[in-house]
């Protein structure tokens, strides 16, 4: 193993932005949170980072290491190192957050944000605030895996649709928030809580899996989503690119088990903001050889296996 | 100058159950203030649940049973007015909470699901898996933001201003901008949790529990009730002080020390590693002082090691367990024995508060609830299942009353108020420039060690001597810290620094109170006083500070049901 890290942070004072390196010695066994703790402590006080309970409950301590989004508290150095290969670490603060100084971020703009989907009970009549509810083991089992958020800010760090977004779409906390709601039988009012999460741009998931797979709490945020679109769709939002897409999808595979991707852009878009928007694309995808406007696909040779999946999937939605 | 009818002082279970219950009158200007983001705060950090006797699980359960169990635990220190009254709200609080959301664990019935705990004659307290205290705390913030109640996060409490007996309103930094603010108001209820940083790298608590709350209204003339009633638990993992599970031994793991004894036969042949909490803590200190621990000084340790239980058992019964070991302490339980130590858990002790209806203190218009202050409901030792329950009903019951009270209630003068914002702009200024001193955390851990070792888990009269000597001493050397930061926003070593300087004031509130108690009650054990004193010692601790000195007097306790009888399980 190495003797020694170089740890690189990048230090933030409001106005100007720099990087500052910091010779750690290494030490088996150890967590980043007692990386970052000893460089405050034994070599630069001026260096700025948030945690708190230091066992994966607060949410204060996520970072980025070498562009990937870690918990700081909950993740040994020795697994990081072991995935980076090589002793030299940048820290970073987590991307798609407003930074304050060094490595601690602004969280007030994410629960303006978070507002939007009525983060709440909206409770059914059948509970009072005397007695509360009854509720179900199976019910609560429902509401038991979203409530493992501790708000930690790693998916929100990981989403590559944040990266581009305009600030629009929701983080994937706040899904899983508004998911919280929707599933939970003492909420009277789910669609208060999906209406929203519909006019945020749902459908923009780029299905990256980035936030699922980083969640230090494996919340299944990505079948969350999923089931949003569906209950989207259920309450009658069906004319918009996100379902038309999903449709587009769903139609092609049960009728020839492979898309049609020359038909796909009109059926999502349709067919003049395809024109419009979409040609001079294609065009120069023709033009380098990567589509093929007279390929008009087959059915596959398994397609009645397909339609027996289709048929099977129908069957256990109902 | 920023000016409020009622202002709250943190915000974990405590202080949004009573921002919450404050805000409820829309004619008044409620602001909660917290150091951290509201749901950072401690009180998620809370596993195994809360108590409240709602007789789902047992029928036969009721809150005088609530009552007695909890006068039992306390030692009898606890005032049972104040129980009895906490133990007959609590159902109406978890029925309320689960009308917040709270995602609750069911039974078969429906009804929120209740397990047995330690020191409970029936299984009352109420959980959500092993998160209870998670989901508390943000079920309480989403209510908040329902609710619009204003937060000022990222500030600092600095100081509480009382001039002539009244109270004027609290000096607190903006920590983003490095301003100091003075803030008027009515009536403020300080709720900023406990103080087991006292122990510094020996404590189950979060790294910013240093008692602000309680060391800001000790210095404004509020006496701190019992603070030597120091809870620890046995099994803290050996370098960060993070809580293993009670289960490993539950599910017969060993205690071994240096020579590879398994050293519990000394200290309990019959029960070995299933002794009591407190005997188990003992005994592993015990070994590390008579040098069969590992390692040197704060960083001694013994090993539990649960190898002979195989992975297979490991696998099915505890693999949290594993989990928090590889996190937290880089071992694999299957593979390795883990290295443990016991670690402070909670401070039964704090801010005296004298009407448990309204937690209001002896200065009108402060009120305090949770860790920070004792009602005094847990005694001389707390239930488990108690600390959540007692957030989240005097929350609600400080919130209730400082708003009442500002009803009441004009604003002061402030003037003392705007001379000690002044004054603390002005530390700030110097200390920031300071470059010659002592390092501040050479301080703090000098301080933990102190305590550990002297005022921890067994206690004797040389020993605290030593120690209250040995504070005194430290505290003089904070007049020289510094504290290596020069900038303006965001100085953390700064606040690090003020919290240095409350864990210190403390401490030695908690030595003076020991030193004093002679006699052994709830998780106060002293090796030449062994036994409880009634006669003598069944009264409450109460601690002054006066300038720089310290001043101590007891109160009675109050009774009303049971007399005092021996303490047995």
């Amino acid at each position: 193993m190495y003797s020694t890290l170089y740890i690189k942070i990048r230090r933030f004072d409001g106005k100007k932005e720099w990087y500052q390196g910091y010779h750690l010695p290494y030490e088996k066994g150890r967590t980043v949170l007692w990386a970052l703790t000893t460089i405050r402590e034994q070599m630069d006080p001026t260096l700025v980072f948030t945690s708190a309970c230091r066992h994966a409950i607060c949410g204060s301590c996520a970072v980025t290491i070498n562009g990937n989004a870690f918990l700081a508290c909950k993740t040994s150095l020795d697994e990081v190192l072991e995935t980076f290969q090589t002793p030299h670490l940048i820290f970073e603060p987590l991307k798609n957050f407003e930074v304050i100084k060094d490595l601690a971020i602004e969280w007030e703009p994410k629960m303006e944000k978070m507002e939007k989907v009525k983060p709440w009970l909206l409770p059914t009549e059948e509970g009072s605030k005397e007695l509360g509810f009854k509720q179900s083991e199976e019910d609560y089992h429902q509401i038991a895996a979203p409530t493992d958020c501790i708000l930690c800010g790693v998916c929100t760090s990981e989403c590559n649709q944040l990266a581009v977004n305009d600030g629009t779409y929701l983080d994937p906390f706040i899904l899983n928030r508004a998911y919280r709601f929707v599933v939970d039988s003492r909420d009277g009012s789910p669609e208060e809580h999906i209406r929203p999460v519909f006019e945020n741009e749902l459908w923009k998931c780029l299905h990256c899996m980035q936030c699922v797979s980083k969640c230090p709490k494996g919340i299944p945020l990505t079948e969350q989503i999923a089931f949003l679109r569906q209950e989207s769709i259920r309450m009658g939002e069906v004319n918009n690119q996100g379902a038309r897409h999903a449709f587009a999808f769903h139609d092609d595979v049960r009728n020839k088990g492979r898309l049609n991707e020359m038909t796909l852009p009109i059926k999502t878009d349709g067919l003049v903001n395809t024109a419009m928007r979409k040609v001079p694309f294609a065009l120069r995808m023709i033009k380098k050889g990567k589509i093929n406007p007279f390929h008009m696909p087959k059915a596959v040779e398994g397609i009645k296996g397909v339609r027996e999946i289709y048929q099977y999937a129908k069957e256990v939605g109902e | 100058m920023l000016s409020y009818d009622v202002i709250i002082v943190g915000a974990g279970g405590a202080g949004m159950m009573a921002a919450l219950n404050a805000s409820e009158d829309k004619s008044l200007k409620v602001a909660c203030l917290s150091k951290i983001f509201p749901t950072r705060s401690h009180t998620g950090a809370a596993q195994g649940g809360i108590n409240a006797a709602m007789g789902y699980r047992d029928e036969n359960d009721s809150p005088e049973s609530h009552f007695r169990d909890t006068v039992k635990g306390s030692d009898f220190l606890a005032d049972q007015d104040a129980v009895e009254f906490f133990t007959t709200n609590m159902p109406k609080v978890i029925s309320e909470l689960d009308y917040f959301g709270v995602p609750f664990s069911r039974d078969e019935n429906g009804n929120i699901a209740q397990r047995p705990f330690g020191g409970a004659s029936s299984p009352r307290t109420c959980y959500s898996a092993d998160k209870t205290g998670h989901v508390i705390l943000h079920a309480l913030y989403e209510q908040c933001l329902k609710n619009g109640v204003k937060f000022h996060n990222d500030w600092h409490l600095l100081s509480i201003s009382v001039n002539k007996g009244k109270f004027e309103g609290i000096v607190a930094m903006d920590i983003r901008s490095g301003e100091i603010h003075a803030i008027q108001a009515k009536s403020v209820v300080i709720a900023t949790g406990g103080f087991g940083r006292v122990y510094w790298s020996r404590t189950t608590n979060a790294i910013n529990m240093t008692g602000d709350g309680t060391a800001a209204c000790f210095e404004a003339g509020i006496p701190l009730k019992d603070p030597e009633f120091v809870q620890f638990h046995p099994t803290g993992l050996a370098s960060t002080g993070v809580l293993l599970s009670e289960a490993c031994r539950g599910e017969g793991g060993y205690l071994i020390n240096k020579d590879g004894e398994r050293f519990m036969a000394r200290y309990a042949p019959g029960k070995m590693e299933l002794g009591p909490r407190d005997l188990v803590s003992r005994a592993i200190e015990m070994e590390i002082k008579e040098g069969r621990g590992f390692g040197e000084g704060m960083g001694s340790y013994v090993l539990m090691d649960l190898r002979h239980l195989g992975e297979k058992k490991i696998m099915e019964r505890l693999p949290q367990v594993r989990e928090l070991a590889m996190d937290f302490e880089g071992v694999d339980l299957i593979k390795e024995p883990v290295p443990i130590r016991p670690s402070c858990h909670y401070t039964m002790g704090g801010i005296h508060v004298s009407d448990y209806r309204t937690c209001s203190t002896p200065i009108e218009g402060i009120h305090a609830a949770g860790e920070c202050c004792s009602v005094s409901i847990h005694g001389a030792n707390r239930l488990g299942g108690n600390s959540v329950a007692d957030v989240v009903l005097f929350g609600k019951y400080a919130g209730i009353g400082a708003r009442e009270n500002a009803k009441k209630r004009g604003f002061s003068s402030t003037e003392k108020l705007l001379e000690e914002a002044t004054g603390w702009t002005e530390k700030f200024k110097t200390i920031r420039e300071k470059t010659n001193g002592i390092d501040m955390f050479k301080i703090r851990d000098e301080l933990a060690e102190t305590m550990w070792n002297h005022v921890g888990i067994f206690r004797t009269e040389a020993e605290m001597e030593v120690a209250y000597e040995k504070v005194s001493r430290l505290i003089e050397d904070y007049e020289f810290a510094i504290i290596g930061d020069s900038s303006e926003r965001y100085n953390m070593a700064f606040l690090n620094y003020v919290e240095i300087g409350n864990i210190l004031k403390l401490a030695k509130a908690i030595a003076l109170g020991a030193l004093n108690r002679k006699e052994s009650r709830g998780s106060h054990a002293r090796a030449d006083y062994p036994e409880r004193d009634d006669n003598n010692f069944l009264k409450h601790t109460l601690i002054y500070k006066d300038g720089d000195q310290y001043r101590l007097e007891y109160s009675p306790v109050k009774i009303t049901k049971y007399q005092p009888e021996e303490r047995k399980y």
